[in-house]
């Protein structure tokens, strides 16, 4: 399956390859949340490209009541930095979604988060360790948008796995599951 | 030194300690693609390297300019 880069669910993507990938590991799954939590971020940076027009007379007629005069280059200077801060919330959303995934191989399974700053969380699971699987999608917006949270419980000291607000939960399970039958022959 | 050339020169300061601690922000965002980018190989990450060095180049520019115009 070919990958774009806002793909979401693929099934035995092409040219995806992971840190700790074994030679003979294939992905099966490849998960990214769904783009609905992009929402918020996009309604933020909407807010952000539109205060200029608007917030910017107002407070230079404000500090226009003020004893000093600002000189012009702070309204060029500061007018810069709104717009590359706007753009430096959108590239850090961006990158905090799209380097925050979920992978699912035929040897295991895998988070990888993006958690700010300069600290990556690498979690795994193999499959002969798992438990118990679960799947919970609630709310109007998510059965929606058919995506929800998928629970990995492990055996003994492993860490559980979540994997957060990921489409089609349900094929997910039914993925992993199928997988740990073919592990156990 | 008179009251107005003591705010422009704090306001001055503030603004480039301001800028410097964005242009070290982007650095760090530089790097953590980076280091992300090891984790998982993937097509679009070029684009996006290039936009987080666009970023930082921007950054740095900004605070070049603000020494310059302020």
């Amino acid at each position: 399956m070919h990958m774009g880069p806002l793909t979401v669910f693929a099934v035995n993507p092409d040219g995806v390859k992971f840190e700790t990938q074994e030679s003979e590991e294939k992905v099966i799954l490849f998960l990214r949340q769904h783009l609905i939590v992009f929402v918020p971020a996009v309604l933020i940076l909407t807010l952000l490209l539109m205060a200029p027009p608007i917030l910017f007379p107002l407070l230079l007629s404000a500090l226009g009541n003020l004893p000093i005069q600002l000189p012009a280059g702070y309204a060029l200077v500061g007018g810069i930095f709104w717009y590359l801060a706007t753009f430096g919330f959108a590239l850090v959303s961006f990158l905090r979604w799209f380097f925050n995934i979920y992978i699912v191989t035929n040897e295991r399974v895998v988070d990888i988060d993006f958690k700010f700053l300069l600290y990556k969380e690498f979690s795994e699971a193999k499959l002969s360790k798992i438990q118990d699987l679960t799947y919970t999608s609630g709310g109007i917006i998510a059965a929606f948008f058919n995506y929800g949270d998928v629970k990995v419980e492990t055996a003994g000291e492993v860490p559980n796995i979540e994997f957060g607000a990921v489409p089609r939960p349900d094929k997910v399970v039914q993925t992993i599951s199928e997988l740990m039958e073919e592990s156990k022959k | 030194m008179t009251a107005t050339e003591l705010s422009l020169l704090f306001l001055k300061t503030f603004t480039i300690i301001g800028f410097t601690v964005y242009a070290i922000f982007a650095a760090v965002i530089v790097r953590q693609e980076q280091l992300m980018a090891n984790v998982l190989e993937e097509s679009f990450e070029p684009v996006l390297r290039t936009l987080v060095i666009i970023h930082l180049l921007v950054a740095l520019g900004l605070l070049v300019l603000a020494f310059i115009l302020l």
